[in-house]
């Protein structure tokens, strides 16, 4: 099968590539946006192609002569948003018939409610702007597949980690500079998927039957808590668990108004009007948006060394209160998917990438 | 001093970023005069036009009608580096090619003859050389340096490729005859090479797979100094250049023209400082460098005296790539299975 990999640079898209080009799986298009995007997808002698995930003729043209694609372009809310129509409207044009997009397990929030699996209504309400948008993804897709009659399997993997995971690579820093957390003991639940295990349940996507089409979500075999997750990382690294900040409970995220300002912006209504605001009057919103914005306070020189913090986000934050492992049942009954790789074999292999990238080896 | 004509060749991404505002600045001093821009790309010329709107284009160099003593920067993909150059040459011109200043040694080895036959300049656009700090790292890499002698380095340079290329050129074999060896490491051996001369070993793997590498490995021996190089377009390296030398150790960060960071054996604290000349004068920044380069090219063929980088000490660098990848070996990537790897080796000898 030739299959279009959209997003082709990516961290599971450059896997995706290795895996499916190695491992003799299918024939490979990687697609990326722009001519700097080719440096992974161009160490194999590969029929790359330039086309933009936002653009349908551009898509179509880059994705001209492929049986299937695979969607893992990544993007701000607004772009993720929108890619799913310019994505079924691009494979319809180059007749393509198979589509696999890849959602997110976010789509049911960081911390899902127990007994959540794919049947769960999905909503727009999420804290996080994130998540919202790939609800609405994942919505526009499935719309996108009905009106111009695709195949359309979305899949929604939880903490995709492996080989240029920022789930490797911000926590070995944070570790490193002991700014690394868990909460309550770590208790929460981590829904991992190695990226390995992740390109399995496309590749079986990809040969599914085609009533199968549909939402999936995917995980690893094991029930992983985000203290096993950080102690196995931070052991491998040399450092001791016992160092990681515990923490009993988090704040509140509360959003800055320069974030307010940004997310009024990027919105449907601000780049409806924007585009038609004279330029004075946006000269005249910056200005007092940058009034409305505190200064940041000037730090009291009188005072001890800065002792490591806690790098607090809201998005791990709400991660760490997940007390459900999501399951992937439906994967494995409907699309034959069963993780290949355990999880200790996968964090070996995700740090000996990280030794690699470093020049440790 | 009549300003002296240039003709840009090339009219992409390195010369709307580096050779642009620098001729500028150049003209403006009155020490030359931007006389054509070249490039078959319409869109491309024009880009360059906004910094030189009265400057004619041509899509060739054949199309170019100047005065005969002239300076031509070849500034292309490397594959036109050697016919835009003998081109050059052959209507008299001297000459500045971007490194690497050709696709292959032997290409290279042609553009020296020719530029030796006709007794015009060819220079090379090694512009690092020119940085301060590249300078007081070959002071402290000879046998006057204040630290002693170089025990090991370890150089790691590249990040993910953000380069604004307007074409795909960089990532097709047939446009380019190597990846991020040939085009960041060949800034790192430049250096290496004029601060340490030619190694006495070396050994070389990347991750080319059929294509053209994204990462890349050099281990080097230069007498009793051992060092290695990491080189990658594909994930943030740290930038460092560190040396260990017998009384303490350097480091600098790639591309700070005029910064340095040392540590005296003993001393209870490292220094991280701004190089200063010997009178006080601010060191001269990176785009300082890059203007500097430019002068001394200029003033060299003004006062027809040797430029500090000419053809036979450009080649250097491309001759050592050129031995890296006759020694190529596969990267270890140990997140591949079995399966992959097995292909990868298959790929990488035979693609």
């Amino acid at each position: 099968m030739i299959v279009a990999i959209i997003g082709a640079n990516g961290f599971i898209g450059t896997r995706l590539v290795e895996i499916f080009h190695l491992g003799g799986l299918h024939t490979v298009v990687p697609v990326v946006r722009r001519a700097s995007s080719l440096a992974l997808p161009a160490r194999f002698a590969l029929d790359w192609r330039i086309g933009d995930a936002l653009d349908v003729p551009s898509l179509s043209a880059a994705l001209a002569g492929c049986n299937a694609v695979v969607h893992a372009s990544l993007g701000d809310p607004r772009q993720i948003e929108a890619m799913p129509a310019v994505l079924c409207a691009a494979a319809a044009a180059a007749g393509v018939k198979r589509i696999v997009y890849l959602s997110s397990a976010s789509v049911h929030g960081q911390a899902p409610e127990p007994d959540t699996t794919e049947d769960t209504p999905l909503h727009c309400h999420h804290a996080m702007d994130y998540n919202n948008a790939k609800v609405r993804a994942e919505r526009a897709f499935f719309r996108g597949c009905a009106q111009h009659e695709l195949e359309g399997f979305a899949l929604r993997p939880g903490i995709v980690f492996g080989p240029r995971s920022r789930w490797i690579t911000d926590l070995a820093a944070d570790l490193r500079q002991r700014r690394a957390w868990l909460l309550n003991d770590g208790s929460g639940i981590c829904n991992s998927l190695y990226v390995d295990n992740l390109v399995e349940a496309i590749a079986q996507s990809l040969t599914a039957r085609s009533h199968a089409a549909g939402a999936y979500l995917v995980g690893d075999g094991e029930r992983i808590t985000w203290f096993e997750f950080y102690r196995i990382v931070a052991t491998s690294l040399g450092i001791d668990p016992a160092t990681i900040h515990r923490l009993a409970s988090v704040p509140v995220f509360h959003r800055t108004t320069q974030e307010r300002i940004s997310r009024l912006v990027a919105g449907r209504v601000g780049q409806t009007v924007l585009p038609v605001m004279p330029a004075r009057l946006k000269t005249m919103a910056k200005r007092l948006a940058a009034t409305l914005t505190p200064a940041f306070p000037t730090p009291d020189r009188w005072r001890l060394s800065d002792a490591p913090q806690p790098r607090l986000t809201q998005e791990l934050a709400l991660l760490q209160q997940c007390l459900w492992q999501l399951p992937s049942d439906r994967a494995m009954q409907r699309l034959d998917y069963h993780p290949l790789v355990n999880f200790t074999t996968a964090i070996q292999r995700s740090l000996a990438w990280l030794a690699f990238a470093e020049g440790r080896t | 001093m009549t300003p002296l004509p240039i003709v840009l060749v090339g009219c992409g991404a390195v010369s709307q970023l580096f050779y642009a505002p620098a001729l500028r600045v150049l003209e403006a001093d009155g020490l030359l005069r931007v006389a054509a821009l070249v490039d078959p790309v319409e869109a491309a010329r024009e880009r360059l036009q906004q910094f030189f709107p009265h400057v004619p284009g041509a899509a060739t160099l054949a199309q170019v009608d100047t005065p005969r003593v002239c300076l031509a920067i070849i500034a292309s993909p490397p594959r036109w580096h050697a016919e835009q150059t003998l081109a050059a040459l052959a209507r008299g011109w001297h000459v500045l090619c971007e490194k690497p200043m050709a696709a292959t040694s032997a290409e290279a080895e042609q553009m020296i003859g020719a530029a030796e036959a006709a007794g015009q300049i060819l220079a090379v656009g090694h512009y690092k050389r020119f940085f301060p700090s590249s300078h007081y790292l070959k002071f402290l890499c000879g046998p006057a340096g204040p630290l002693g002698a170089l025990k090991s380095f370890s150089i790691a340079e590249g990040g993910p490729f953000t380069w604004p290329a307007t074409s795909p050129a960089f990532f097709k074999k047939k446009e380019t005859p190597g990846g991020v060896l040939l085009d960041i490491g060949v800034h790192v051996f430049d250096l290496l090479l004029w601060w340490l001369g030619d190694p006495d070993d070396f050994s070389y793997a990347d991750d080319v797979m059929g294509g053209l590498e994204a990462n890349a490995r050099v281990s080097l021996r230069f007498g009793s100094t051992r060092g290695r190089v990491q080189l990658s377009r594909d994930w943030a390296t740290t930038q460092r250049y560190e040396f260990e030398f017998e009384h303490g150790d350097a480091s600098w960060t790639v591309n700070d023209a005029n910064g340095l960071s040392m540590t005296l054996d003993g001393a209870p604290f490292a220094l991280q400082g701004t190089l200063r000349g010997t009178d006080g004068t601010a060191a001269a920044t990176n785009p300082q460098s890059f203007i500097a380069q430019l002068q001394h090219v200029v003033t060299a063929v003004h006062n027809r005296t040797p430029v500090l980088i000419g053809g036979r000490e450009g080649v250097r660098a491309l001759r050592l790539i050129e031995a890296c990848y006759a020694r190529r070996q596969l990267l270890n990537q140990p997140w591949f299975s079995p399966a992959e790897l097995s292909t990868a080796c298959l790929r990488a000898v035979n693609p």
